[in-house]
């Protein structure tokens, strides 16, 4: 049975897949997941999680984000405004516009 | 774990599911993310109304885009709760629905005009960004990672608040003083967002003791006067006499609170004034007539469904 591996750095990051292993149980699954990732990689927490109870939607099956403009959600749209008057809205704005980069642009 | 040593470990993103929680910590943790989770709802359900008043398609787009985040963010709120073990997602949605549950004063007023638009989405939004980025550092793990994506969000929502209100501003002299009208109105509530003073809040001593808030409500305000209020004079608002704000020695602003309606704010707080019956009354309304959905869901959930649909 194959049991898919999520690791956590630090108290209070997110977990994040980082591999699997073969185990014939959760327990064993614990193990073994220690063994291959715990051990060099930083660890605080690891989960394990039955691989085929993962289920799974890709670029394949739809088009993330939908399929019409939809550039009136993001904050660089509104280019009158200067966000840098208080450092989170500049900051939301800055991390939007990186992911934009990343999707190719909306 | 004690609540000496939660007192202690206490720090941003600290605790999680993970750790056995003293009952004290984990009612103040529900207490205070069932009402900001109730807060993005009743946020929501307001802000909804905007959709039909907004003057323009672009506008309306936008207007139920933020809706939808708002709603999202409400869920994301619910789970964050949850985790805590105190309380379930229906019960805080029951009570809700019920009038126990809190929400913000601002949501507490209902909207008749555009021009009401950008004091929601501009001014509340703001306020609420400010806040919501110092949770970010919350020692609940669970509600920091809410926040994480809430704050990725928001952004938007405070620019076309912003944006509105420019837009606004920069049109018919009518319009300017309507505008006025409306944010003279709000401007008190908008200043009450952040709760009343440091020592008459019941929560908010232990609430920092724990690591749950990270920033009181007094420094919050202040930080939001000394950002906003440049904001509004610049699109030609004029800011009311009363409340009276005030330079403090080091160059920032302060409001003089005794200024401010805390009678309203209290009865607000209890879910006892007018417009409380009224926002909560109408969510309820809606909230019934979607049970149909929720219900077919936990029929399939609990095997219903499934058997239905073999049947056929």
């Amino acid at each position: 049975m194959i049991w898919e591996v999520f690791r956590q750095e630090e108290p209070g990051d997110r977990h994040t897949h980082c591999g699997n292993v073969h185990a014939p149980d959760e327990e064993m699954a614990t193990l073994f997941a220690q063994v291959q990732h715990g051990r060099r990689m930083q660890t605080n927490s690891l989960w394990v999680a039955p691989k085929e109870e993962i289920g799974e939607v890709d670029a394949d099956d739809t088009e993330f984000g939908g399929t019409t403009d939809k550039s009136y959600r993001w904050a660089i749209t509104y280019n009158n405004i200067d966000a840098s008057f208080a450092e989170e809205v500049a900051e939301s704005e800055a991390d939007q516009e990186e992911h934009a980069e990343k999707r190719g642009g909306t | 774990m004690d609540i000496e040593t939660v007192k202690e470990r206490a720090g941003p993103r600290e605790f999680s599911p993970a750790d056995d929680l003293p009952r004290e910590y984990r009612e103040a943790a529900t207490r205070m993310i069932q009402f900001h989770a109730n807060s993005e709802v009743m946020g929501g359900y307001l802000d909804k109304e905007f959709t039909r008043m907004a003057p323009s398609l672009d506008r309306k787009l936008a207007c139920t885009a933020k809706c939808q985040d708002e709603i999202g963010h409400a869920q994301l709120l619910y789970r964050a709760a949850e985790s805590l073990g105190v309380k379930s997602r229906e019960q805080m949605l029951d009570e809700l629905q019920n009038g126990q549950g809190k929400f913000l004063n601002c949501f507490h007023y209902p909207v008749d005009s555009w021009y009401e638009a950008p004091m929601i989405d501009f001014f509340v939004d703001g306020g609420a960004m400010r806040r919501q980025a110092t949770l970010k550092n919350t020692s609940w793990e669970p509600y920091a990672h809410a926040m994480d994506k809430v704050c990725f969000e928001e952004g938007f929502h405070v620019k076309h608040g912003e944006d509105i209100l420019r837009e606004l501003m920069r049109s018919s002299k009518a319009n300017q003083e309507r505008t006025q009208e409306v944010f003279e109105q709000w401007w008190p509530r908008i200043l009450q967002f952040f709760g009343p003073t440091n020592d008459e809040s019941h929560h908010d001593d232990f609430a920092q003791q724990v690591g749950l808030k990270t920033v009181s409500n007094d420094e919050l305000r202040n930080s939001f006067l000394n950002m906003y209020v440049p904001k509004a004079e610049k699109y030609g608002l004029e800011i009311p006499e009363y409340p009276r704000i005030f330079e403090r020695d080091d160059g920032t602003m302060a409001v003089r609170e005794d200024d401010l309606d805390w009678d309203e704010f209290w009865t607000i707080a209890k879910n006892d004034y007018p417009g409380s019956e009224e926002q909560i009354g109408s969510r309820r309304q809606r909230q019934e007539a979607v049970s149909w959905v929720r219900e077919s869901m936990d029929d399939w959930e609990t095997g219903g469904g499934r058997a239905a649909a073999g049947a056929d």
